[in-house]
């Protein structure tokens, strides 16, 4: 194929890092081809917003072809792609990859949950001799992180707690109301000494940038088409592509970065899924945002007599220091909330509070068995029903027949829950590299994790539970699910929490890091990575903020660079 | 005894033969070693705004029957709420049990050998068919298998119950029912109200929190 357009940088990715780095280079005037694996999505009308479960095949429960139930937006993906295979080392704890194929990658069902990392968190290795320091502070990032939350639109409120920045006054939307049950647990945690503080999630609250604001009604997680919640396709790529500045190609699977002269890289090759073919583009820059793990792959794919141990792996380190967020949750039945009659308690989806880790001050005197902290998410509520519904009866005194439906409505919206989201520290153990003989679809060659929570996030996991059952306990109610204080049998697999970030991660050394503070490849300078491979650590906070505002932050030093003609 | 009539029009019923048909006759080619096309699913990529669901119903006329009389006395219609096999919750049942995916095969198996369990205790009980019986000997059969533990039977009224109810109060008139009040866009969110708050203020205090 003959290049008409000379691009001056090639994107792999559309999501979080992907969009945020298409959006500022276009603003910028650059010239911006964006490849994304999956097919083309319009959150638009493509959402099923206000469809009850009755109208889904098996009422939206979830299936092998759509995990998190029938309306989640994820397309052609999930823990496994059909054709796409990933492998997990013998002997190894399992490991689980979730990947969608569509355009805007998983921020069209993310979590939403907008949480800035602390400046505890950027120096962890100087705090308690664990893991590595960032090479960058808070600071560095902090007026990133305005920049971003002002784009995307952030709900929370400012508390003035320990490693859990506020951000500066205007900048964030107020949220909505507590739920009733979150106006008990909030009282609960408060009562424990715990801190609450009102949720960050990247949904409006007033309208915004031809965005409407939250409606509180249907499930973020099938996305969103009045596009008050934040995706990539309704809030980065459609100002992109209205500049004439970006081009968008879906279904391209690139898999290998190419070299040019002098050391430099040329550009990508992909295969265009729906017909086979490999077709190879060129640029002045090549960015990777296709995710942490396979922005990896692309890299250790594109080896070759010059880089036999991948592209831009000098330092060995690429694939390495993959992790997750520690995981954890428990259920419980709260008596007390009983024949509380109906309330609308639909919401922002998210939770309205959050509790932010509230141990530094117990680590720092040594009073804990785990040396990272944990946020807590809570749940419940009278949400739309589910499957699930019929849990409640567990708690009916009449089996079947007339009786039933009272007590089912007596329980309604009693049950409560609890997701310990904790920091977990690198480790030599968790890494992925190419599988030797598997392939996908495509013939290009899979990944292979390798995973072992170590004594740090096992502890973790149990102190999350520990904390749940005597909130529950205060509470007056009683453990549904989740009962088990063995941090082992506790603690969720690798992968799961789908906050899978390192694997080639920034530093101050080349070789003990693959991307300089600007995620700039140190091997190959015109190579950049701008997803969430590059962080050095993992803290409690979900990373989509982070991902996003490096992006944005390093996005706008390529720009300056590429015009101060130094790439 | 009231005759079940399916909510599912003849239609939408050919179209699932036809679909099940069609996709018998595609070869199985190999598949990546971690991910198992579910054949006759809706596939990972269904129309979520329009959805289907594709697969051939197996139940027979006989055991739709038995499963709307049986749905009706886990729960019958209390006025003004209508009892479950009025919105559909049979057809639901029988979409459940007659789906391919690996989720549903183990209730299909406990929900199809409970329907027969039924049939069989009935005619020994009572002497007659369970569409047959009173109501009175419908109730005692069903309370047999709520209150007995650790047998199949007992099995059968866990998971169809917990069928009856998911496929009850996920409809428009569970809701009602139950209370569900959202779904419906708002220009602010209300939370709770005073007298809600104040109940659980109430609570609170009694715990001494």
């Amino acid at each position: 194929m003959k290049q008409v357009t000379p691009y001056d940088v090639i994107i792999v990715g559309s999501g979080a890092g992907g969009g945020m780095s298409a959006y500022v280079l276009a603003k910028r005037g650059l010239k911006v081809l964006m490849l994304e694996a999956g097919r083309d999505y319009k959150p638009e009308s493509e959402t099923p917003m206000f469809n009850t479960n009755d109208q889904a095949p098996l009422r939206g429960a979830s299936t092998p072809d759509k995990p998190f139930g029938f309306y989640d937006a994820t397309v052609d993906g999930g823990w496994t792609v059909p054709g796409e295979p990933y492998t997990n080392a013998p002997g190894n704890e399992e490991f689980l990859w979730w990947r969608p194929r569509m355009l805007g990658g998983r921020t069209n069902h993310w979590g939403r949950i907008s949480l800035r990392f602390g400046e505890y968190d950027f120096k962890p290795y100087s705090r308690d001799g664990l893991g590595v320091d960032w090479p960058i502070s808070y600071d560095e990032l902090a007026p990133w992180y305005d920049k971003t939350e002002q784009l995307i639109g952030v709900t929370g409120k400012a508390h003035g707690l320990e490693n859990t920045p506020d951000s500066p006054a205007g900048i964030l939307h107020e949220p909505p109301t507590p739920r009733l049950h979150e106006i008990m647990l909030q009282r609960g945690f408060e009562n424990m000494g715990i801190p609450v503080a009102a949720m960050r999630a990247a949904i409006l609250q007033k309208p915004m940038n031809g965005r409407q604001a939250c409606f509180y009604a249907t499930n973020c997680g099938r996305g969103c088409s009045i596009k008050a919640m934040f995706q990539t396709t309704t809030v980065l790529l459609p100002p992109a592509v209205a500049t004439g500045n970006l081009e968008i190609i879906t279904d391209a699977m690139v898999y290998t970065v190419d070299m040019g002269r002098n050391n430099k890289a040329e550009g990508v090759t992909y295969i265009d899924r729906k017909t086979g073919e490999h077709k190879s583009v060129t640029a002045k820059v090549v960015v990777l945002a296709a995710s942490a793990a396979e922005s990896a792959r692309i890299l250790l794919n594109s080896k070759n007599s010059q880089f036999p141990d991948g592209l831009a792996n000098s330092s060995g380190t690429v694939g390495k220091y993959l992790m997750d967020t520690v995981g954890a949750g428990s259920g419980g039945h709260i008596p007390m909330l009983e024949g509380m009659g109906p309330r609308n308690d639909d919401g922002m989806t998210n939770a309205h509070i959050y509790v932010p880790w509230w141990g530094y001050q117990q680590q720092a005197k040594k009073k804990l068995d785990f040396p990272r902290g944990y946020h807590i998410e809570v749940g419940g509520g009278q949400r739309m029903p589910s499957m699930g519904i019929a849990g409640i009866a567990n708690n009916s005194k009449v089996l079947f027949g007339k009786g039933l439906r009272e007590e089912m409505r007596a329980q309604y919206g009693t049950s409560v829950h609890f997701a310990g989201r904790g920091e977990m520290i690198p480790n030599d153990d968790c890494y992925a590299e190419l599988d030797p003989s598997v392939k996908d679809k495509f013939g290009i060659p899979v990944l292979r994790f390798h995973w072992k929570w170590s004594e740090y996030e096992i502890k973790q996991a149990a102190h999350m539970r520990k904390t749940f059952h005597q909130l529950i306990d205060n509470l007056g109610g009683s453990v549904t699910w989740g009962k088990g204080t063995d941090g082992k049998e506790a603690i969720m697999r690798g992968g799961e929490i789908i906050h899978e970030v390192g694997c080639a991660r920034m530093g101050n050394d080349p070789q003990t890091s693959v991307v300089n503070k600007w995620g700039q490849t140190w091997d190959v300078d015109n190579l950049f990575i701008l997803d969430g491979a590059v962080l050095p650590s993992n803290p409690d906070k979900n990373p989509t903020l982070t991902i996003m505002s490096l992006a944005m932050r390093n996005a706008t030093y390529l720009a300056d660079q590429i015009m101060k003609r130094n790439l | 005894m009231s005759v079940y009539q399916s909510k599912i029009d003849r239609r939408t019923a050919l179209k699932w033969i036809s679909v099940a048909m069609a996709s018998a006759t595609i070869s199985t080619q190999a598949r990546a070693k971690t991910y198992i096309k579910t054949p006759n699913g809706y596939g990972t990529d269904p129309n979520l705004v329009n959805p289907s669901a594709p697969w051939e119903r197996i139940m027979s006329k006989k055991q739709l029957q038995l499963t709307a009389t049986l749905t009706d006395i886990i729960l019958p219609a209390e006025q003004p709420h209508p009892a479950a096999s009025t919105v559909g919750v049979p057809d639901f049942i029988n979409e459940w049990v007659s789906s391919p995916y690996d989720q549903t095969k183990k209730d299909k198996s406990i929900i199809m050998k409970g329907l027969v369990w039924v049939e069989t205790e009935a005619k020994h009980r009572f002497g007659q068919p369970f569409e047959l019986c009173t109501s009175g000997q419908q109730i005692a059969i069903m309370q047999t298998m709520a209150t007995v533990s650790n047998n199949p039977e007992h099995k059968f009224f866990l998971c169809f119950k917990r069928l009856t109810l998911g496929g009850y109060y996920t409809t428009p008139a569970g809701f009602k029912d139950i209370g569900y009040i959202g779904n419906v866009p708002l220009k602010t969110y209300p939370g709770p109200s005073v007298e809600q708050v104040n109940k659980l203020e109430k609570s609170m205090k009694g715990l001494g929190i």
